[in-house]
């Protein structure tokens, strides 16, 4: 069953900026989607546009079959979480949970009932009577959370949630999101601008650039197929490289001195990418190109190789290499590579658009 | 690093002490003279130390007629004082708080003219704008009531200035997760406004207290029935006397006696008061 259908909104504001000029979008009841970009794509403003704290300038938007644009948050029957919390700094814990509950009318016992619950899902019941200032901030972080669960509402909307916590909670919170999620089995809007964040969490990732879906899929069909060097570049890390290249008769012509063999009707500028992760090394005799080293980031469990591509004509073109386990090569010295041709990415450099198999 | 050097902390201290007592000491000479009889002043030098007619003093200046032709005892002064500073003060918060509310969350047209509008204000206080002011009281029968004495000193300037800036430094995420939380205007104004500005509440209490109990020129126009009239405009008037002999242990105890409620408020609500100006606990 869907659940919200965004049919064709979009955002003008006053001034006459176009901040999302159209977005289609279905989401199928309890799915956890991610809307993901870089700060300005237009995520947070898509939102709140869902959430009714921003009009809608044009298109409908339906939830469970109801045409919501005119509704207030409240009439709208969504819970938010947002960055800072947001969390009432009078009020106690309970109190936090409570209000929104409070001003539905519900009773003392029903509120009291349902804020135990979800306080005791998330291990909150010693702080019930505690302030938002006297907490930590994975602490406010789950009671924002909590209030959000305890109105029991068809969607949920997060709002960069983790970005204010240290790196090691944040990990722990991202794992405890999708598990409460799929055991409450609530619809999810989720913004992040973490593509890590968004790989792991999401059911379905919207990439957001410039207010428009770059590309609407599951993580792993974004990371093999990534329909534009947008979402190739911004998904993964370190990002995928991309070198500007030609297609003619003879193959792909990376630079005067080096030309890939591939076969395709297309003719004309395009983009060639790579993930560092698919650049194997291999012996000078097999290889593909050779990189001159310029940097080395051991991190242990891999080993990211940075250089430029030796064959490159004028402008080097840079290179990223992703290796299992710790090397040690040496700085300016020459590293050779095979391109295997089954993860290759390329992209028409005029539309912007994945070539499709030939 | 921590300095230790004893003259400097003696130089320090005495000039503190120096400061203390120049503040000090006519509190003291006021305390000390309310204890004497009248002709303890008559020979032109000031008694340091206690008389011994204190309660005799305290108790006719407190509860018989003021005398120099005011017939009403300084209690009844005292209430009129009360009266009017509590209204000034409420009123104050309540209507600023309330434009306030309306320039920093409602988009009228012509919000921002309003809020400069009222700003301006600033430059009109009582004194400048006293002859049309005094008019428009008079056509409207407010001469000798509370309301005339209140009303033309309700508005503010500062304190719908110092709310506007309070309501614009809470955070937008809050009051949007209120309006997510089904919190309309009126809910949002007393559950989340209100308490959030508790303290900037209690700091404009106490001033606004004390420049409502010590208005002066403002009571002695608009009034000329004894029975309101306020307490501090009445220590002029008892040291106009016609013979030049004046009761200076009355007018000491009076003055005291107008100290005192501007020092219960400041005691009472300092705590509140200092947060309010210093601490923004959002």
């Amino acid at each position: 069953m869907t659940d919200i259908i965004l049919n064709k909104i979009g955002k003008t504001y006053p001034n006459g900026f176009h901040a999302i000029p159209s977005i289609d979008l279905t989401i199928k009841e309890g799915e956890f989607i991610v809307l993901v970009g870089p700060s300005g794509c237009g995520k947070s403003t898509l939102l709140r546009m869902v959430a009714g704290l921003e009009s809608i300038s044009q298109g409908d938007m339906m939830i469970k079959g109801q045409r919501v644009n005119e509704k207030e948050p409240a009439d709208r029957d969504i819970a938010m979480v947002f960055q800072n919390y947001a969390l009432y700094p009078h009020m106690t814990v309970y109190a936090n949970m409570a209000y929104g509950l409070k001003n539905r009318g519900e009773s003392k016992n029903v509120i009291d009932d349902k804020v135990n619950n979800v306080a005791n899902m998330l291990g909150l019941e010693a702080l019930l009577q505690r302030k938002p200032g006297q907490l930590s901030g994975g602490q406010r972080q789950r009671v924002a959370m909590g209030r959000a669960m305890v109105r029991d509402p068809k969607v949920f909307l997060f709002d960069e949630p983790l970005s204010n916590l240290d790196a090691k909670l944040r990990v722990q919170m991202r794992i405890e999101i999708r598990q409460l999620q799929r055991k409450l089995g609530t619809t999810t809007l989720y913004v992040t601008h973490d593509q890590v964040e968004a790989m792991t969490l999401a059911d379905r990732l919207v990439v957001l650039s410039k207010g428009k879906a770059e590309q609407i899929g599951t993580p792993m069909e974004l990371y093999s197929k990534p329909a534009t060097p947008f979402v190739a570049a911004f998904i993964g890390s370190p990002s995928m490289n991309l070198l500007p290249a030609e297609l003619n008769d003879q193959g792909i012509k990376l630079s005067e001195q080096l030309t890939l063999p591939f076969e395709h009707d297309f003719r004309g500028k395009l983009v060639w990418g790579i993930r560092p992760e698919h650049l194997e090394v291999s012996d000078e005799n097999d290889a593909d190109f050779a990189m001159r080293i310029q940097a080395v980031e051991s991190l242990g469990v891999e080993t990211l190789i940075h250089g430029v591509l030796e064959q490159s004509d004028g402008a080097s073109t840079p290179l990223v290499v992703r290796l299992s386990g710790p090397h040690t090569p040496e700085i300016n010295s020459l590293m050779w590579l095979t391109v295997p041709e089954h993860h290759w990415h390329i992209f028409n450099a005029e539309t912007e658009q994945r070539l499709s198999e030939s | 690093m921590i300095e230790n050097r004893p003259w400097l902390t003696f130089v320090s201290h005495l000039s503190l002490l120096f400061g203390i007592a120049l503040v000090a000491l006519p509190v003291w000479v006021a305390l000390v003279a309310s204890t004497h009889p009248t002709s303890a002043f008559g020979a032109g030098h000031i008694p340091l130390w206690f008389g011994d007619q204190a309660l005799q003093n305290w108790g006719s200046v407190l509860f018989d007629n003021a005398g120099s032709g005011v017939d009403v005892p300084v209690w009844y002064m005292m209430l009129n004082s009360l009266i009017m500073a509590l209204g000034i003060t409420i009123g104050k918060i309540l209507i600023s708080l309330l434009s306030a509310y309306a320039i920093v969350y409602f988009r009228f047209p012509f919000r921002h003219l309003c809020f400069w509008v009222i700003f301006i204000t600033l430059m009109l206080p009582v004194e400048v704008r006293i002859v049309p002011t005094y008019e428009v009281v008079a056509n409207l029968n407010m001469l000798n009531s509370y309301a005339g004495l209140t009303l033309p000193l309700i508005a503010s300037a500062t304190a719908t200035f110092l709310f506007r800036q309070c309501f614009m430094s809470i955070p937008g995420e809050l009051v949007e997760a209120a309006r997510i939380d089904g919190a309309g205007p009126i809910r949002f104004f007393f559950d989340i406004l209100l308490p959030l500005s508790r303290t900037n509440i209690a700091a404009l209490f106490v001033i606004m207290f004390i420049y409502g109990w010590n208005q002066y020129l403002w009571p002695l126009i608009v009034t000329t029935d004894d029975a309101y009239y306020t307490l501090v405009m009445s220590i002029k008037r008892m040291l106009s006397v016609d013979n030049g002999d004046v009761e200076w242990n009355r007018v000491m105890v009076t003055t005291l006696l107008a100290m005192l409620p501007p020092i219960a408020v400041v005691v009472g609500m300092q705590k509140l008061f200092v947060k309010g100006l210093v601490d923004a606990e959002k």
